[in-house]
Parts: C-alpha cells; sequence; structure tokens
C-alpha cells in the first residue's frame, strides 16, 4: 500500500509525476518540512474557539438562574453561580437521571456486545473465505447503507408487533427492539472490520489451518486479537451512538420509565416552548461529560484504528 | 470434481460467517423494504388494513405542490451543505495531521459537537441564531452590525441551518484523518527534494492520495443530506414560511401526523430513488478524479 | 505515567456504570393481586401533570379499589403521535388523553374505540354538557370520547399597562379602565401601547395576532368558519376570512414585518417567568383560562396587587378583581357577534385494540362525576365542562374572573375546530399560510383561494379512499 503506481484511469497522472514536472518549471522555497507551526496553531485556535464557543454557552447557562438566563445582554460568567442546578437535575421528579442512565447503559451494553460479535464474524467471512457470491452480497451490504431509514422505521415496527403476535416473545414496549438489530451486523462496521482484516495477510492463516485449526479457530485465536484496535473503535462508535440516539427510543419506548437519556432531555422542553434553559444545559452536559472523556482518552488509538482499517474502497 | 467439492465447501463456510448478517438483511431490511414497497402502492391509514391503489400515491405526489417545495428545499441545503461541509472538515483534518502540540485536545474539540445530544445541540442552536438574545446577534452588535433574524427570516433561515451543519463536520474530520495517516511520507519527501511548495503539495500529492476517503465521505454526506431530519425538525418545524421545510419534514408529517403510511412509504421510495441516482452520478464522476493505490 | 492516569479516569468511568447496571434502580411496577392496571397516556406534564396524578389517585383510592382497577398516569410528550403509533402497533394505552382535534382525526382513521353504550350505560348525556363541548366530541354520528377539561378564549389585558398610559389612550378617545369592544378599537388600543426604542426596535407591543395560539381560527370572530359540516363545503375563501388575514396582515405592515419577527424572538416560552405577558412587553394576549394559574404561580405580584392570594376570599367577591393587575374580557367580534369564541377541549378516549374498555370508562366516567370534573377544573383554573356548575366552583375558583371563560364557553357563538377528518392537514397547511401572510409573502385572499383548492383536494382524497375502502368490504 506504500506504493504509488498504475492510477486507475488513463485520464490521470500519477501525483509524483506531476509534481516533479510543475517543480522545474517553478524554483520553490526549501529546507521547510512542515509549514509554520505558529500559523496552523493560530488557526486552529480561532476554528476551535467557534466550536467551543457553544458549549462555553452551555455550561455558562447550566450555571445560571432563571433570571440571569434570559437577561439583556447575556452574562457569560454568572454570579451567583448556581452549581445546585446539576443536583436539581439529578433529582428532578420529570427526569429521573439514575434509572434513564441505566436504560441507556443497558442498550448501549447489549448493542456494543452484539455489534463487536457480529460485525467481526461477518467480516471475517467478507475479506477471508472466498466464496461464491461474495462479491455480490458485499455490494448489497454496502447499498443497505443508502436507505433512507424512514423506508424501514413503520415496516419494522410492524415488523415487531407481528413477532410479538406471533411468537411467545414480546418486542413492542421493551428495549429488544433497540438492540436486537446489533446482533446481525451494521453495514458500516462490518466495512470497517473488512478492511482491517484484508490487511492481515493470508500467511498467518493458512500456517493455522495447516495446524489443523478450524476456521472458527483461527477467526477468534488469530484473527480477534490482531484486530483489538479495530474493534475498539467499531465498540466506540457504537456505544457513542447509541448513548445520543433520539429517534430509536423516540419510536419504541413508550413509557417514561424506560426512557434513555438523550429521550429524557426532551422532557426539559415543554409544549408549548417554555423550556428550564438553566436545567436542560446542565442535564446535557452532565450526559455529553462521559462520552467527551472518553473520546479523549481514545482519540489516538480511535483514528489509528480507522487508519490501519484503510477507509479505501 | 473435487473443486467443486471444494467450492461447496467454501461456500457454506462463508454463508455460514456472514450469515449473522444476512439473517439480519432479510428479516430487518428486505422484508420491511418489500413492505414498504407493497404499501407504496396502497392507501395505508396504519390502524386500517392496506387497500391497493395502484399507482395512485405516486400520481398524487406528484401534483402536491408542497413535495416540490420540500425537494427544492433539500437540494438547496445539499448545496449549501454539503460542498462546505466537504472543505471544512478537509481543511481542518489536514490541520490536524500535522505535528503539533496539543493536538489531542483539537482533536476532542472538534469531535466534541458531533458528540452532543441532539435535542441539547437543536436547542443550544436556536439559541445562538436568537436574534434578539444569541450569540451571533450580540457578537455582531458588539462590531457595530445589525445581525439578520437568523432562522426566524425566510431568506436566512436556510442558509443559517447549513452554517449550523458544519458544526457537525467531527465525523467527516475523523475519517480524513485516518485517510491522512496513510499517505506514505515518502511522498513527501520526494516532493520536498522537488522543492513543492506546501499549497502545491497537498493539491498534488496529498488530495489525489486520499481521493477514496474523500469519495467515501461524499458519498456519506450525500446519503447523510437527504435525511437531515430532527434538529431542524425541533428548530423550526419547517418555518418559517415552509423556507426550512425539508423532504425528510414532509414525509414525517405525512407518516404521523396524517396517517397517510401508504403516501409516506412512496415518499421514501422516491427518495430512496434520488439518493440512488445522485450516488450512481458520483460514482460515475468517481473515475476521473479518483485515486486508487495500486493494488 | 500516563497510561496509570489513563486507566484511573477509564475505571472512573467504567465502575459507576457497572454499578449503576448491577444496582442502579428499576422501573418500579408493582400492580396489587386481583387487579386491573390500566395505562393511561396524558399530554400534561408539568402542574398540570401533578394536578391530574392527584385526580388519579382518588380513584385509585376510591372508584379503583371497589373496582379493583389502578390507573397509571403516564405524562408525555407529543401524546398523539405516540397514541397513533401505539394504537396501529397493536399495543395502545388503555386510555388517551388527547385534544378535540384527535377525536375527528382518529374518528376517521377507526383508531378510537365508539363510547355510545358505555355512556348510555353510565347515564352520560348529551343534555348534561354545553353544547360545544359534546360536539367535540362526537365524529360521524359516534362519541369517540369525553371532556376532561375544556377551554374558551378570552382577551386578556395588563390593567396596570393600561393604568401606566391612561392619559395616551384618553388622548386617542379610549376609556384606560376597559377592555377594547370592537377590533376596531383593539387595533387603536394597541397602537397606543406599541413602544419602540432610539434604534427603532420594538420594546412593547399592544397586541400581536401572529403571537396568538388561536390565529388558526380567527374566522370565529369574524362571524365565518373553516368548514360547514352540514354541506362538507370548505368557506375559507368567505371574505370574512379575507378580512380576518387582512387584519392580521395590516399588524405586519404597519409595525414591519422584520421588526415584529426580532420582536418576538425576545420572548420566552409560554410557562415561564418570560411568557411576554408577564414581562408586560405585551399588554392584550388572546388566551385562555388556565393563564391565571400562570400568572399567579410565576409572577404572583400581579395576582397580589391588594393582599396575598390566601386573604383575597375574606375581600367582598366584587373587590376581588384589584388585587389582580391583569383582566380578561370577550374577545371583540368583528361581525358584531356577543360573546364570540373559539373553544377546545382535552378529551379522554379509549383507543382502538385497548385491552379493558370496561375498566377504561370507569375512569372517564368518573372525571365526568360533577365534583369530580369540578376539582380537577379548579385545580386546573378551567371551567367546567358540564352545563351546571355548583355556586361554590364560581365563587372559590381562583381564576378570579372565571365567570368571563364561563360564559364564553356557554354561549351560543362558542365554536369549536369542525369535525374534519383532514383537520390535522388544514392546521398544518393554515399554519404555513398565516406565517406566509405575516411575513408578507402571501396575499390573504389569493393565499385562501390556493388552500381552499387545496383542502377540497385533500377532503375530496379522503373520500375517495373511503368509498374504495367501502366497495372492497363489499
Amino acid at each position: 500500500m506504500t506504493t504509488l503506481e498504475a492510477p486507475t484511469t488513463s485520464r490521470s497522472q500519477a501525483p509524483s509525476r506531476l509534481i516533479a514536472s510543475r517543480a522545474k518549471r517553478k524554483t520553490a522555497r526549501k529546507g521547510r518540512r512542515q509549514s509554520n507551526p505558529f500559523l496552523i496553531h493560530l488557526t486552529l485556535l480561532c476554528v476551535c474557539v467557534l466550536f467551543i464557543a457553544p458549549f462555553v454557552w452551555m455550561v455558562s447557562t447550566s450555571l445560571k438562574t432563571v433570571d440571569q438566563v434570559m437577561r439583556d445582554p447575556p452574562v457569560l460568567i454568572p454570579k451567583p453561580m448556581m452549581p445546585e442546578n446539576y443536583w436539581k437535575v439529578i433529582t428532578h421528579p420529570k427526569m429521573d437521571f439514575p434509572l434513564f442512565t441505566r436504560n441507556t447503559l443497558i442498550i448501549a451494553t447489549l448493542c456494543v456486545i452484539g455489534t463487536v460479535l457480529s460485525s467481526s464474524i461477518v467480516a471475517y467471512g467478507f475479506a477471508k473465505i472466498r466464496f461464491r457470491g461474495r462479491g455480490v452480497l458485499f455490494a448489497l451490504m454496502l447499498s443497505t447503507m443508502m436507505i433512507p431509514g424512514a423506508v424501514l422505521m413503520v415496516p419494522q415496527f410492524a415488523l415487531f408487533r407481528w413477532l410479538g403476535d406471533h411468537t411467545p416473545i414480546q418486542f413492542l414496549g421493551t428495549f429488544k427492539p433497540l438492540w436486537i438489530g446489533a446482533f446481525f451486523g451494521s453495514a458500516f462496521n462490518i466495512f470497517l472490520l473488512r478492511q482491517f482484516f484484508m490487511t492481515i495477510p493470508d500467511e498467518l492463516s493458512e500456517a493455522a489451518r495447516i495446524d489443523g485449526c478450524s476456521e472458527l479457530g483461527i477467526f477468534a485465536r488469530i484473527m480477534l486479537p490482531l484486530a483489538r484496535p479495530a474493534l475498539a473503535v467499531v465498540a466506540l462508535f457504537t456505544f457513542m451512538a447509541v448513548w445520543n440516539d433520539f429517534l430509536g427510543p423516540l419510536v419504541y419506548l413508550q413509557r417514561p420509565d424506560q426512557y434513555t437519556l438523550a429521550l429524557g432531555l426532551q422532557t426539559f422542553q415543554s409544549q408549548h416552548g417554555g423550556t428550564e434553559w438553566q436545567l436542560l444545559m446542565a442535564a446535557s452536559v452532565l450526559v455529553l461529560a462521559p462520552i467527551v472523556i472518553l473520546f479523549f482518552l481514545a482519540q489516538r488509538t480511535f483514528i489509528q484504528g480507522i487508519a490501519t482499517t484503510g477507509m479505501k474502497g | 470434481m473435487a473443486s467443486s467439492k471444494r467450492e461447496r465447501r467454501e461456500f457454506v463456510k462463508g454463508m455460514a460467517f456472514v450469515s449473522p448478517w444476512f439473517i439480519g438483511f432479510l428479516v430487518f431490511t428486505l422484508t420491511p423494504m418489500g413492505l414498504s414497497l407493497y404499501w407504496s402502492f396502497c392507501d395505508y391509514p396504519l390502524t386500517q388494513p392496506p387497500l391497493f391503489r395502484g399507482l395512485e400515491n405516486y400520481r398524487v405526489i406528484l401534483h402536491e405542490t408542497d413535495f416540490w417545495i420540500s425537494l427544492k428545499n433539500t437540494i438547496y441545503y445539499a448545496c449549501m451543505a454539503l460542498p462546505a461541509g466537504m472543505c471544512v472538515s478537509l481543511g481542518l483534518a489536514l490541520l490536524l495531521n500535522t505535528k503539533i502540540r496539543g493536538l489531542g485536545i483539537y482533536r476532542t474539540i472538534i469531535f466534541l459537537p458531533s458528540l452532543v445530544p441532539i435535542v441539547a445541540s437543536a436547542l443550544l442552536w436556536m439559541w445562538i441564531f436568537n436574534a434578539k438574545y444569541g450569540l451571533f446577534n450580540e457578537v455582531l452588535a458588539k462590531l457595530g452590525i445589525n445581525g439578520p433574524n437568523w432562522i426566524a427570516d425566510v431568506n436566512t433561515a436556510m442558509p443559517s441551518l447549513a452554517l449550523m451543519s458544519l458544526w457537525g463536520v467531527g465525523h467527516t474530520v475523523i475519517i480524513y484523518l485516518a485517510g491522512l495517516q496513510d499517505v506514505p511520507t515518502e511522498l513527501y519527501e520526494a516532493a520536498e527534494i522537488d522543492g513543492a511548495e506546501s499549497f502545491r503539495r497537498m493539491w498534488h500529492v496529498t488530495i489525489p492520495m486520499i481521493s477514496p476517503v474523500i469519495f467515501f465521505n461524499l458519498i456519506m454526506a450525500i446519503i447523510g443530506t437527504f435525511q437531515v431530519f430532527a434538529v431542524p425538525y425541533m428548530m423550526t418545524q419547517g418555518g418559517p414560511f415552509h423556507a426550512t421545510y425539508f423532504y425528510t419534514m414532509y414525509l414525517y408529517e405525512n407518516a404521523f401526523q396524517n396517517c397517510y403510511f401508504g403516501f409516506a412509504s412512496a415518499l421514501a421510495w422516491i427518495q430512496l430513488l434520488i439518493v440512488v441516482v445522485l450516488t450512481a452520478f458520483a460514482f460515475w464522476t468517481s473515475t476521473r478524479w479518483v485515486h486508487y493505490q495500486g493494488k | 505515567m500516563k497510561k496509570i492516569i489513563r486507566t484511573i479516569i477509564l475505571a472512573c468511568l467504567i465502575i459507576p456504570a457497572i454499578a449503576l447496571l448491577a444496582f442502579g434502580p428499576r422501573a418500579k411496577h408493582e400492580v396489587p393481586p386481583g387487579f386491573v392496571e390500566l395505562q393511561y397516556w396524558e399530554k400534561w406534564s408539568g402542574p398540570e401533570g401533578i394536578q391530574m396524578a392527584e385526580i388519579v389517585d382518588d380513584f385509585n383510592k376510591t372508584v379503583g379499589k371497589e373496582k379493583h382497577i389502578v390507573v397509571d398516569y403516564m405524562s408525555m410528550t407529543e401524546v398523539n403521535r405516540k397514541v397513533l403509533i401505539a394504537t396501529a402497533a397493536g399495543v395502545p394505552p388503555d386510555i388517551a388523553g388527547c385534544w378535540d382535534g384527535q377525536t375527528s382525526q382518529f374518528g376517521a382513521l377507526d383508531a378510537l374505540e365508539p363510547l355510545d353504550d358505555l355512556a348510555r350505560e353510565y347515564g352520560i348525556k348529551k343534555e348534561d354538557y354545553k353544547p360545544v363541548v359534546w360536539d367535540l366530541c362526537v365524529y360521524n354520528g359516534k362519541l369517540y370520547s369525553l371532556p376532561s377539561t375544556p377551554a374558551s378564549v378570552a382577551l386578556l389585558y395588563n390593567k396596570r399597562i393600561f393604568w401606566r398610559n391612561a392619559d395616551k389612550l384618553r388622548a386617542a378617545g379610549l376609556d384606560p379602565c376597559r377592555a377594547p369592544q370592537t377590533i376596531d378599537e383593539l387595533d387603536r388600543y394597541s397602537d397606543v401601547l406599541t413602544f419602540r426604542d432610539a434604534a427603532g426596535h420594538i420594546t412593547q407591543s399592544g397586541f400581536l395576532p401572529m403571537e396568538s395560539w388561536y390565529v388558526n381560527y380567527l374566522c370565529y370572530w369574524w362571524g365565518a368558519g373553516v368548514w360547514d359540516r352540514n354541506t362538507g363545503k370548505f368557506l375559507l375563501t368567505d371574505p370574512r376570512n379575507v378580512a380576518a388575514y387582512e387584519w392580521v396582515k395590516s399588524y405586519a405592515t404597519r409595525l414591519g414585518k422584520d421588526s415584529v419577527a426580532e420582536f418576538r424572538q425576545g420572548f420566552g416560552g409560554f410557562n415561564s417567568a418570560q411568557n411576554p405577558f408577564l414581562t408586560e412587553k405585551y399588554a392584550m394576549s388572546q388566551q385562555g383560562p388556565w393563564m391565571a394559574n400562570y400568572i399567579y404561580n410565576l409572577k404572583p405580584e400581579m395576582s397580589e396587587v391588594l393582599v396575598p392570594k390566601q386573604l383575597e376570599y375574606f375581600l367582598p367577591h366584587v373587590a376581588r378583581e384589584f388585587n389582580y393587575a391583569w383582566a380578561a374580557a370577550a374577545f371583540p367580534s368583528a361581525a358584531g357577534e356577543k360573546d364570540a369564541a373559539f373553544c377546545s377541549i382535552d378529551t379522554l378516549a379509549i383507543p382502538r385494540g385497548a385491552k379493558h374498555p370496561r375498566e377504561s370508562f370507569e375512569f372517564i366516567a368518573y372525571i365526568q362525576r360533577p365534583e369530580v370534573m369540578e376539582k380537577l377544573c379548579s385545580l386546573h383554573c378551567k371551567t367546567s365542562a358540564l352545563k351546571k356548575t355548583s355556586d361554590a366552583f364560581i365563587r372559590n375558583h381562583m381564576n378570579p374572573y372565571i365567570d368571563v371563560w364561563e360564559r364564553l364557553l356557554a354561549s351560543p357563538n362558542a365554536h369549536g375546530s369542525p369535525p374534519l377528518p383532514t383537520m390535522a392537514q388544514l392546521n398544518a397547511d393554515l399554519k404555513v399560510f398565516i406565517e406566509g401572510v405575516y411575513l408578507l409573502k402571501v396575499d390573504p385572499k389569493k393565499g385562501l383561494e390556493d388552500l381552499q383548492k387545496r383542502e377540497e383536494e385533500q377532503y375530496a382524497r379522503y373520500n375517495d379512499r373511503q368509498k374504495a375502502r367501502l366497495a372492497e368490504a363489499k
């Protein structure tokens, strides 16, 4: 993957050749590996200010009193500070914070387990076993990513009802519709993992096969341990997606005692637009904090995890 | 004979590994899609059994002004948000791909918005866009500029939403970053020896090298843009005067407000068709600008 | 070192998560043996939700205990959509607390159980209710719901703002001690009470039609309607409707559409202390009787001008209104009708497929008892749906002007939204049309003509589908 040759079409030229030809015409500056780090810092700082300003506001609002929230002009550092807003949120009668967190965690854990397990098995099949129809199935899988959620939402809903009526297992009114799908893999994650497995040389599995290892054994003993960083990425992606999922719980969860955190936040917005801003923002900070920390800790692994999988077609 | 036996064994093995996805695909994707395709030819108000009506739904849709308005709005939004998002995310990724201190913090900050629960981000932005107390108009007022009404004005509402979409480019940036990690350093060195300036280096080395990633993100963005729903729905409900009435809102309202589920299914299929056509178009152009590394 | 810190932080996240999973709170769910549990989904959250939950508690302690029924109150946002999805999915709640709009919409979709037989059995009859209320419970000749609380719409005005500007009002030939009695007067009051700052931004307005919740139903104050239930014809192009929306437009042209848009952005939510009526940004408002509760809870000083609320009942009855900085009157009618009003109700219905319709009706019937309804309605600060009200209900009502709303609800010129199966669509379209009017994007006459055509098509399509369904059934 490190050589650059054979461009796909005749029209395109290999970039290196292009550069060479251009470089001849131009006398260029020399001796600088990297652009000016000061400039990069400056640009990034400006961008980050723009990106982070809403959060500063979020945190600042979460510490305000009701009156301060609507003050014109707004104040950035509230006086007096109201850290008790956070306590109010945790003990709020409308939003049962511990219960909602537990609900979210249940769904997220099941989804993470399901996705990691099934996606890696399927990805291995697509990457390492040459069977007839593999190409077609793989293309089919990629194309499912294109289907608008709306096409599937209600028929899936009807399907869960049908399953509830015709099997002894009840689906609607439980968490099942939200996590059962994870055990059947998700296209994006399968794609990601398949790309990763492709980079693992076949010699490894061949050797094991000669030693009499079964295909499942190769997968479990050789491939999975190697794929740990990629699996971590899949797990994190899944966890974050479930943590913030709004539409799924909105459709499937009816009883308020089943709500997830993302859905529970909506209880702070009332039907007639009267929002308890300070509480909503405090709750949002609480919901956001764990995954921000998680991401900060994992961001390097995260990017390398995706990088090694090579997001290339 | 032996080879065909082996082939069969490989097939069984392959299918066994792929079966979790395949079963899921049959049950949770293909069956619902089949159902919804059938319903799109029916009158199906959710609470009553579907009644076959032929092409009625499609005929009506093409005559509905709201359909055309929502389609136009969605395309208008896509024309702003898509290129802007692509450029901003690529630019950020290039900046973040350098070796400077504090990268982890920068990366986290830029990814942060993608982690915000959508209810919170919708409400946060409603506030930022507020003409009276909003962050933007406060800052503009300090500069002596009388800010616009942002999402409350017919002309600025959609550009405002497109602007807001830039805030959520974190996911795309991460994927670009991953792509950039794969650009071999030898290439840079070669360019260095040739004495290419950094901008040229980027244009002639980096961009072609990560063109498959750009392509991947483009496809994802096309699909994503046509599915934009929850945040604008919470912020504007399609207003003012249908200025931010997205295709998905039209679909959602027909499905859950009017319960014309057959009608909504037809809309969903039209949406699928549009996305497929656009993606196919992107694939077609991709042969001209996407460079795959030799394999 | 870095690694250790990472591990510690990770542990700090994961250990509580596992602890929460293992020992965290669970959804409480206990039904005494032998009892039927009913799920009751309701729109109300906040104080109104707590008050309704109190009534539910009363039921569980009395009738419920006797008949072995437990009602489980659940408040949720977008309750109508959730009820519909759940009904379609075959897992409906037992009792659905929606609005009158859903009676016709869900009725037309065959998503509700007709209640006629049960009502007859329990002796619940039309004669006991205010006519407009009962009408809103019926669709296509069938009773599909019963009221929980009703409401009529009146004009609220801030007496303090009126007094403060008494000289200006008098100079304009207006009486600062009463509400406007015609639309023309309303405009003149509004003009006097609208103020701008040096930069031209509106700082206070008299009245804004676009801010009203009931701008969709202006026709009822102009003597017109939207749909004739007898002929099935739409009345949107009626010149009186055109006049009504020309009136809305006149505010946008007079005040400047952008100024108004910017001014309205500064409003807080209805149920917050930043409600523009409470912050005195807004001198007059078109609202329901519940406003009295909101004003008292969010800005008590507007309800305690002379004495604290607790002492108010010791004042002579006629003096009660002096304790308030606000007052209510009938919203003026452009057609000169006396006590014209728009009315709407909160309804209780049983979705199709609910498992315990009889037990559910037991609860609905309990709410219809005069003493229960009066308790609920006084808690919510609303009028009663029943024709007869007890003296104590009016006398001890939290809302000092309840007689105004009571009179409006009982008035022959009171109207509810028509039992139109495509009402949800009409309301959505009206909203867009009105936005177009006050943003000066749509000419009222032309817009209403287009709207009429569109609604006729929608309705024709609905009828067409129903016909096809009937033919299929045969």
